[in-house]
Protein backbone atom coordinates (compact mmCIF):
# COMPACT_ATOMS: atom_id res chain seq x y z
CA UNK A 1 0.00 0.00 0.00
CA UNK A 2 1.84 3.59 -1.46
CA UNK A 3 1.08 6.03 1.96
CA UNK A 4 2.11 9.80 1.39
CA UNK A 5 2.31 11.39 4.97
CA UNK A 6 1.02 15.05 5.10
CA UNK A 7 1.61 17.39 8.14
CA UNK A 8 -0.48 16.22 10.88
CA UNK A 9 -1.78 16.01 14.15
CA UNK A 10 -0.38 12.39 15.08
CA UNK A 11 3.34 13.17 13.32
CA UNK A 12 3.54 15.76 16.45
CA UNK A 13 2.33 12.80 18.78
CA UNK A 14 4.36 11.07 21.61
CA UNK A 15 5.20 7.72 19.78
CA UNK A 16 4.82 6.04 23.07
CA UNK A 17 1.52 7.06 23.38
CA UNK A 18 1.09 5.63 19.92
CA UNK A 19 2.50 2.53 20.31
CA UNK A 20 0.25 2.22 23.48
CA UNK A 21 -2.94 2.41 21.80
CA UNK A 22 -1.82 0.50 18.58
CA UNK A 23 -1.42 -2.05 21.30
CA UNK A 24 -4.70 -1.39 23.15
CA UNK A 25 -6.76 -1.42 19.82
CA UNK A 26 -5.29 -4.91 18.39
CA UNK A 27 -6.07 -6.27 22.06
CA UNK A 28 -9.67 -5.08 21.00
CA UNK A 29 -10.10 -6.23 17.94
CA UNK A 30 -9.01 -9.86 19.34
CA UNK A 31 -11.38 -9.59 22.71
CA UNK A 32 -14.43 -7.47 21.03
CA UNK A 33 -17.54 -9.28 20.26
CA UNK A 34 -20.26 -6.54 19.59
CA UNK A 35 -20.27 -5.38 15.98
CA UNK A 36 -21.18 -1.91 16.72
CA UNK A 37 -18.20 -1.59 18.70
CA UNK A 38 -16.05 -2.87 16.41
CA UNK A 39 -17.60 -0.42 13.74
CA UNK A 40 -17.02 2.50 16.19
CA UNK A 41 -13.51 2.18 16.03
CA UNK A 42 -12.90 1.24 12.29
CA UNK A 43 -14.66 4.91 11.91
CA UNK A 44 -12.63 6.48 14.14
CA UNK A 45 -9.20 4.98 12.75
CA UNK A 46 -10.90 5.94 9.01
CA UNK A 47 -11.27 8.98 10.00
CA UNK A 48 -7.58 9.33 11.39
CA UNK A 49 -6.11 7.38 8.20
CA UNK A 50 -7.72 9.73 5.74
CA UNK A 51 -6.83 12.87 7.63
CA UNK A 52 -3.47 11.69 8.55
CA UNK A 53 -2.04 9.99 5.57
CA UNK A 54 -2.42 10.71 1.46
CA UNK A 55 -3.92 7.35 0.35
CA UNK A 56 -4.20 6.40 -3.12
CA UNK A 57 -7.16 5.61 -4.73
CA UNK A 58 -5.60 2.65 -6.08
CA UNK A 59 -5.07 1.28 -2.06
CA UNK A 60 -8.57 2.27 -1.37
CA UNK A 61 -10.02 -0.18 -4.31
CA UNK A 62 -7.31 -2.40 -3.35
CA UNK A 63 -8.00 -3.00 0.32
CA UNK A 64 -11.53 -2.58 -0.25
CA UNK A 65 -11.52 -5.48 -2.76
CA UNK A 66 -9.17 -7.63 -0.39
CA UNK A 67 -11.78 -6.75 2.02
CA UNK A 68 -15.15 -7.94 -0.03
CA UNK A 69 -13.45 -11.04 -1.65
CA UNK A 70 -12.67 -12.19 2.17
CA UNK A 71 -16.00 -11.38 3.72
CA UNK A 72 -18.08 -12.96 1.06
CA UNK A 73 -15.64 -16.31 1.13
CA UNK A 74 -16.01 -15.86 5.21
CA UNK A 75 -19.78 -15.53 4.55
CA UNK A 76 -19.79 -18.81 2.01
CA UNK A 77 -18.13 -20.88 4.19
CA UNK A 78 -20.01 -20.51 7.62
CA UNK A 79 -23.19 -19.53 6.53
CA UNK A 80 -23.64 -16.74 8.88
CA UNK A 81 -22.89 -13.11 7.41
CA UNK A 82 -22.88 -11.49 10.85
CA UNK A 83 -19.83 -13.14 11.78
CA UNK A 84 -17.98 -12.67 7.98
CA UNK A 85 -19.20 -8.74 8.86
CA UNK A 86 -17.59 -9.11 12.71
CA UNK A 87 -14.30 -11.13 10.93
CA UNK A 88 -13.92 -8.12 8.34
CA UNK A 89 -14.40 -5.29 10.51
CA UNK A 90 -11.73 -6.98 13.09
CA UNK A 91 -9.65 -7.14 10.06
CA UNK A 92 -9.76 -3.60 9.76
CA UNK A 93 -8.64 -2.63 13.03
CA UNK A 94 -6.21 -4.58 12.75
CA UNK A 95 -4.68 -3.12 9.95
CA UNK A 96 -5.65 0.31 10.06
CA UNK A 97 -3.45 1.19 13.78
CA UNK A 98 -0.55 -1.33 11.56
CA UNK A 99 -0.45 1.73 8.71
CA UNK A 100 -0.73 4.71 10.85
CA UNK A 101 1.89 3.95 13.36
CA UNK A 102 5.03 3.89 10.65
CA UNK A 103 2.62 6.47 8.07
CA UNK A 104 2.78 9.01 11.16
CA UNK A 105 6.39 8.35 13.34
CA UNK A 106 9.67 8.81 12.31
CA UNK A 107 12.31 6.78 12.54
CA UNK A 108 14.24 9.53 14.41
CA UNK A 109 11.28 9.81 16.88
CA UNK A 110 11.20 6.45 17.78
CA UNK A 111 14.71 5.93 18.16
CA UNK A 112 13.75 8.78 20.69
CA UNK A 113 10.98 6.93 22.47
CA UNK A 114 13.35 3.84 22.79
CA UNK A 115 15.66 5.72 24.88
CA UNK A 116 13.14 7.52 26.60
CA UNK A 117 11.70 3.94 27.99
CA UNK A 118 15.53 3.27 28.97
CA UNK A 119 16.55 0.38 26.34
CA UNK A 120 19.58 -1.02 26.56
CA UNK A 121 22.07 1.40 24.25
CA UNK A 122 23.34 -1.36 22.42
CA UNK A 123 19.35 -2.32 21.63
CA UNK A 124 19.35 1.59 20.89
CA UNK A 125 22.14 1.09 18.33
CA UNK A 126 20.78 -2.10 16.90
CA UNK A 127 17.32 -0.15 15.98
CA UNK A 128 18.76 2.57 15.17
CA UNK A 129 20.93 0.75 12.11
CA UNK A 130 18.51 -1.80 11.25
CA UNK A 131 15.93 1.50 10.63
CA UNK A 132 18.81 3.59 8.52
CA UNK A 133 20.13 0.64 6.78
CA UNK A 134 16.87 -1.23 6.06
CA UNK A 135 16.03 1.27 2.85
CA UNK A 136 19.54 1.22 1.50
CA UNK A 137 19.75 -2.70 1.58
CA UNK A 138 16.33 -2.19 -0.11
CA UNK A 139 17.79 -0.42 -2.71
CA UNK A 140 21.12 -2.88 -3.09
CA UNK A 141 18.69 -5.55 -3.84
CA UNK A 142 16.45 -3.28 -6.18
CA UNK A 143 19.85 -2.53 -8.06
CA UNK A 144 20.98 -6.26 -7.90
CA UNK A 145 17.30 -6.99 -9.72
CA UNK A 146 17.54 -4.57 -12.18
CA UNK A 147 21.02 -5.90 -12.80
CA UNK A 148 19.94 -8.91 -13.73
CA UNK A 149 17.14 -7.86 -15.70
CA UNK A 150 19.27 -6.01 -18.07
CA UNK A 151 21.24 -9.69 -18.58
CA UNK A 152 17.52 -11.15 -19.65
CA UNK A 153 17.13 -12.78 -16.27
CA UNK A 154 13.69 -12.18 -14.76
CA UNK A 155 14.36 -13.14 -10.94
CA UNK A 156 10.11 -12.54 -10.24
CA UNK A 157 9.15 -15.12 -12.37
CA UNK A 158 12.82 -17.03 -11.54
CA UNK A 159 12.70 -17.81 -7.41
CA UNK A 160 14.91 -20.90 -8.63
CA UNK A 161 18.13 -18.08 -9.06
CA UNK A 162 17.29 -16.39 -6.11
CA UNK A 163 20.10 -17.49 -4.30
CA UNK A 164 22.93 -16.85 -6.81
CA UNK A 165 21.50 -14.16 -8.43
CA UNK A 166 20.16 -11.51 -5.93
CA UNK A 167 21.06 -13.29 -2.33
CA UNK A 168 24.87 -14.03 -2.69
CA UNK A 169 25.25 -10.86 -3.98
CA UNK A 170 23.55 -8.33 -1.77
CA UNK A 171 25.05 -10.52 1.46
CA UNK A 172 28.58 -9.54 -0.33
CA UNK A 173 27.20 -5.90 -0.20
CA UNK A 174 25.72 -5.98 3.33
CA UNK A 175 29.20 -7.90 4.83
CA UNK A 176 31.05 -4.72 3.20
CA UNK A 177 28.51 -2.08 4.50
CA UNK A 178 28.66 -3.66 7.94
CA UNK A 179 32.98 -3.55 7.86
CA UNK A 180 32.66 0.43 6.73
CA UNK A 181 29.88 1.28 9.30
CA UNK A 182 32.14 -0.41 12.29
CA UNK A 183 35.46 1.28 11.06
CA UNK A 184 32.93 4.87 10.77
CA UNK A 185 31.58 4.36 14.26
CA UNK A 186 35.41 3.09 16.24
CA UNK A 187 36.88 6.53 14.07
CA UNK A 188 34.11 8.79 15.81
CA UNK A 189 34.74 6.76 19.20
CA UNK A 190 30.95 5.48 19.27
CA UNK A 191 30.90 3.45 22.57
CA UNK A 192 27.61 0.85 22.62
CA UNK A 193 27.67 0.61 26.09
CA UNK A 194 27.39 4.34 26.80
CA UNK A 195 24.31 6.15 27.08
CA UNK A 196 23.35 8.14 23.32
CA UNK A 197 22.81 11.41 23.73
CA UNK A 198 20.21 13.70 21.75
CA UNK A 199 19.32 16.85 21.03
CA UNK A 200 15.76 16.48 21.02
CA UNK A 201 14.55 14.72 23.70
CA UNK A 202 10.99 13.28 23.94
CA UNK A 203 8.96 15.24 26.06
CA UNK A 204 5.36 15.39 26.98
CA UNK A 205 3.23 17.90 25.00
CA UNK A 206 -0.17 19.41 25.40
CA UNK A 207 -1.33 17.98 22.39
CA UNK A 208 -0.51 14.22 23.91
CA UNK A 209 -2.94 15.37 26.71
CA UNK A 210 -5.22 16.25 24.39
CA UNK A 211 -4.63 12.46 22.14
CA UNK A 212 -4.69 10.78 25.74
CA UNK A 213 -8.18 11.99 26.75
CA UNK A 214 -9.25 11.62 23.05
CA UNK A 215 -8.02 7.96 23.27
CA UNK A 216 -9.62 7.16 26.50
CA UNK A 217 -12.82 8.36 25.43
CA UNK A 218 -13.13 6.20 22.54
CA UNK A 219 -11.83 3.02 24.30
CA UNK A 220 -14.82 3.97 27.13
CA UNK A 221 -16.91 4.42 24.68
CA UNK A 222 -16.32 0.87 23.02
CA UNK A 223 -15.92 -0.15 26.33
CA UNK A 224 -19.74 0.53 26.69
CA UNK A 225 -21.48 -0.70 23.31
CA UNK A 226 -19.48 -4.28 23.99
CA UNK A 227 -21.00 -3.74 27.68
CA UNK A 228 -25.00 -3.17 26.36
CA UNK A 229 -24.36 -5.74 23.80
CA UNK B 1 40.06 -18.23 17.61
CA UNK B 2 36.82 -18.96 19.29
CA UNK B 3 35.11 -16.19 21.22
CA UNK B 4 34.59 -17.40 24.87
CA UNK B 5 31.02 -17.24 26.55
CA UNK B 6 32.52 -14.09 28.78
CA UNK B 7 34.01 -12.40 25.96
CA UNK B 8 32.43 -9.08 25.75
CA UNK B 9 30.15 -8.20 22.84
CA UNK B 10 32.20 -5.67 20.59
CA UNK B 11 30.70 -2.78 18.53
CA UNK B 12 31.51 -4.86 15.32
CA UNK B 13 29.44 -7.59 16.40
CA UNK B 14 26.42 -5.42 17.24
CA UNK B 15 26.74 -3.62 13.82
CA UNK B 16 26.79 -6.98 12.19
CA UNK B 17 24.14 -8.36 14.50
CA UNK B 18 21.86 -5.23 12.36
CA UNK B 19 23.03 -5.86 9.11
CA UNK B 20 21.54 -9.73 9.60
CA UNK B 21 18.50 -8.02 10.76
CA UNK B 22 17.91 -6.18 8.06
CA UNK B 23 18.72 -9.60 5.63
CA UNK B 24 15.85 -10.95 7.80
CA UNK B 25 13.45 -8.19 7.06
CA UNK B 26 14.49 -7.97 3.48
CA UNK B 27 13.52 -11.49 2.75
CA UNK B 28 10.28 -11.45 4.74
CA UNK B 29 9.31 -8.96 1.70
CA UNK B 30 11.07 -10.91 -0.82
CA UNK B 31 8.78 -13.94 0.21
CA UNK B 32 6.04 -12.23 1.07
CA UNK B 33 3.78 -12.95 -1.99
CA UNK B 34 4.56 -16.78 -1.67
CA UNK B 35 3.91 -16.89 2.21
CA UNK B 36 1.08 -15.05 1.72
CA UNK B 37 -0.45 -18.63 -0.70
CA UNK B 38 0.17 -20.35 1.89
CA UNK B 39 -3.76 -20.59 3.73
CA UNK B 40 -2.64 -21.92 7.09
CA UNK B 41 -1.46 -19.96 9.90
CA UNK B 42 2.09 -20.50 11.38
CA UNK B 43 2.85 -22.79 8.02
CA UNK B 44 3.41 -19.20 6.23
CA UNK B 45 6.83 -19.62 7.49
CA UNK B 46 7.82 -22.41 4.84
CA UNK B 47 8.10 -19.35 2.37
CA UNK B 48 10.60 -17.78 4.08
CA UNK B 49 12.31 -20.02 6.14
CA UNK B 50 14.76 -21.05 2.98
CA UNK B 51 16.46 -17.49 2.95
CA UNK B 52 15.92 -16.18 6.35
CA UNK B 53 18.00 -18.87 7.30
CA UNK B 54 21.05 -18.17 5.54
CA UNK B 55 21.20 -14.41 7.56
CA UNK B 56 20.64 -16.35 10.67
CA UNK B 57 23.23 -19.11 9.82
CA UNK B 58 25.60 -16.03 8.54
CA UNK B 59 25.02 -13.84 12.05
CA UNK B 60 25.41 -17.27 14.12
CA UNK B 61 28.60 -18.41 12.30
CA UNK B 62 29.91 -14.84 12.35
CA UNK B 63 28.88 -14.22 16.23
CA UNK B 64 29.36 -17.64 17.59
CA UNK B 65 28.37 -17.72 20.76
CA UNK B 66 24.60 -17.46 22.87
CA UNK B 67 22.74 -14.42 22.28
CA UNK B 68 23.35 -14.20 18.61
CA UNK B 69 20.02 -15.22 17.49
CA UNK B 70 18.18 -13.27 20.53
CA UNK B 71 20.18 -10.09 19.16
CA UNK B 72 19.24 -10.43 15.48
CA UNK B 73 15.50 -12.00 15.86
CA UNK B 74 15.04 -9.95 19.24
CA UNK B 75 15.09 -6.50 17.48
CA UNK B 76 13.41 -7.81 14.31
CA UNK B 77 10.68 -8.56 16.75
CA UNK B 78 10.85 -5.14 18.20
CA UNK B 79 10.25 -3.31 15.13
CA UNK B 80 7.70 -5.75 13.87
CA UNK B 81 6.19 -5.04 17.10
CA UNK B 82 5.01 -1.52 15.92
CA UNK B 83 2.87 -3.35 13.27
CA UNK B 84 1.83 -6.27 15.32
CA UNK B 85 2.60 -7.44 18.92
CA UNK B 86 1.20 -11.48 17.61
CA UNK B 87 4.73 -11.40 15.05
CA UNK B 88 6.83 -10.41 18.17
CA UNK B 89 5.44 -13.04 20.11
CA UNK B 90 5.92 -15.45 17.56
CA UNK B 91 9.58 -14.71 16.98
CA UNK B 92 10.37 -13.97 20.25
CA UNK B 93 8.97 -18.10 20.69
CA UNK B 94 11.30 -18.98 17.69
CA UNK B 95 14.34 -16.94 19.15
CA UNK B 96 14.37 -18.89 22.62
CA UNK B 97 14.34 -22.17 20.95
CA UNK B 98 17.05 -21.17 18.96
CA UNK B 99 18.85 -19.86 21.72
CA UNK B 100 17.67 -23.18 24.25
CA UNK B 101 19.56 -24.96 21.34
CA UNK B 102 23.23 -22.58 21.74
CA UNK B 103 22.53 -22.29 25.15
CA UNK B 104 23.25 -26.67 25.33
CA UNK B 105 26.03 -26.40 22.76
CA UNK B 106 28.09 -23.56 24.36
CA UNK B 107 27.46 -20.90 21.50
CA UNK B 108 26.66 -21.33 17.65
CA UNK B 109 30.44 -21.97 16.72
CA UNK B 110 29.19 -25.71 15.47
CA UNK B 111 27.91 -26.12 11.69
CA UNK B 112 25.84 -28.68 13.48
CA UNK B 113 24.93 -26.63 16.00
CA UNK B 114 23.26 -24.00 14.17
CA UNK B 115 21.61 -26.48 11.50
CA UNK B 116 19.62 -27.41 14.61
CA UNK B 117 19.58 -24.00 15.84
CA UNK B 118 17.77 -22.86 12.29
CA UNK B 119 15.57 -26.49 12.59
CA UNK B 120 14.13 -25.35 15.67
CA UNK B 121 13.81 -21.38 15.47
CA UNK B 122 11.26 -22.59 12.06
CA UNK B 123 9.83 -25.15 13.45
CA UNK B 124 8.74 -23.05 16.50
CA UNK B 125 7.89 -20.10 14.18
CA UNK B 126 5.45 -22.54 12.95
CA UNK B 127 3.89 -24.15 16.15
CA UNK B 128 4.12 -20.92 17.75
CA UNK B 129 1.98 -19.01 15.07
CA UNK B 130 -0.60 -21.82 15.08
CA UNK B 131 -0.80 -21.27 18.66
CA UNK B 132 -1.02 -17.37 18.61
CA UNK B 133 -3.97 -18.08 15.78
CA UNK B 134 -5.65 -20.26 18.04
CA UNK B 135 -5.57 -18.35 21.58
CA UNK B 136 -5.79 -15.13 20.49
CA UNK B 137 -7.70 -15.13 16.84
CA UNK B 138 -10.54 -17.28 18.31
CA UNK B 139 -13.92 -16.24 16.95
CA UNK B 140 -12.29 -14.67 13.93
CA UNK B 141 -12.55 -16.69 10.83
CA UNK B 142 -9.06 -17.54 10.25
CA UNK B 143 -8.68 -18.49 14.45
CA UNK B 144 -11.61 -20.69 13.91
CA UNK B 145 -10.00 -22.50 10.97
CA UNK B 146 -7.03 -22.50 13.07
CA UNK B 147 -8.35 -23.94 15.90
CA UNK B 148 -10.11 -26.80 13.88
CA UNK B 149 -6.58 -27.85 11.92
CA UNK B 150 -4.84 -27.59 15.67
CA UNK B 151 -6.70 -30.81 16.51
CA UNK B 152 -5.50 -32.32 13.39
CA UNK B 153 -2.03 -34.01 15.01
CA UNK B 154 -1.23 -35.19 10.86
CA UNK B 155 -1.26 -31.33 9.70
CA UNK B 156 0.49 -29.61 12.84
CA UNK B 157 3.17 -32.25 12.66
CA UNK B 158 4.49 -32.53 8.99
CA UNK B 159 3.92 -28.31 8.53
CA UNK B 160 6.49 -28.03 11.68
CA UNK B 161 8.36 -30.72 10.22
CA UNK B 162 8.68 -28.79 6.83
CA UNK B 163 9.45 -25.83 8.43
CA UNK B 164 12.36 -27.19 10.28
CA UNK B 165 13.31 -28.36 6.97
CA UNK B 166 13.22 -25.01 5.20
CA UNK B 167 15.07 -23.71 7.60
CA UNK B 168 17.92 -26.34 7.12
CA UNK B 169 17.62 -25.65 3.28
CA UNK B 170 18.46 -22.38 4.12
CA UNK B 171 21.30 -23.45 6.91
CA UNK B 172 22.89 -24.99 3.73
CA UNK B 173 23.11 -22.33 1.79
CA UNK B 174 23.42 -20.01 4.61
CA UNK B 175 27.07 -22.60 5.10
CA UNK B 176 27.38 -21.82 1.20
CA UNK B 177 27.61 -17.94 1.65
CA UNK B 178 30.33 -18.83 5.17
CA UNK B 179 32.35 -20.55 2.55
CA UNK B 180 32.46 -18.12 0.23
CA UNK B 181 32.77 -15.14 2.17
CA UNK B 182 35.69 -16.75 3.84
CA UNK B 183 37.71 -18.02 1.00
CA UNK B 184 37.25 -13.99 -0.35
CA UNK B 185 39.00 -13.01 3.31
CA UNK B 186 35.48 -11.06 4.48
CA UNK B 187 34.66 -13.74 7.36
CA UNK B 188 36.32 -14.83 10.25
CA UNK B 189 34.65 -17.94 11.45
CA UNK B 190 35.17 -21.11 12.99
CA UNK B 191 34.13 -24.30 10.98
Amino acid sequence: MSLAKLPQFLGSVNPLLKIALSIALTACAFALKSVWANVLLVGVLLVLTFVSVRVEAKSVVGVGAFLLIFTALTGTLSGDWGYAGLGAARLLVLILPALLLPATTAPGDLVRAFQAVRLPPFLVLSLMLTWRFLPVIQQEAQRIIEANLLRGVDLARRPGLWFSGLFTPLIFRIVSYADDVTVGLETRGYDPESPRSTSQPLRWRPGDTLFALGAAALLIAVGGLEWTA
Amino acid sequence: MEKSMAQRWQLKDYVFAALMTVGLAVTAKVTQPFASAIPLPGATTIAWAPFAAIFLTLGMARLRRSGAVALMAGVLALILGIISWTISAFLVAALLAAELVGLVSGGFAGKTTRLLANMAFFAATCLSGWFIGVTFLRGTPVGDLAAQWLTQPWVLAPAALVSALAGAVGWWLGEQIVFQLQRAGKLDVAR
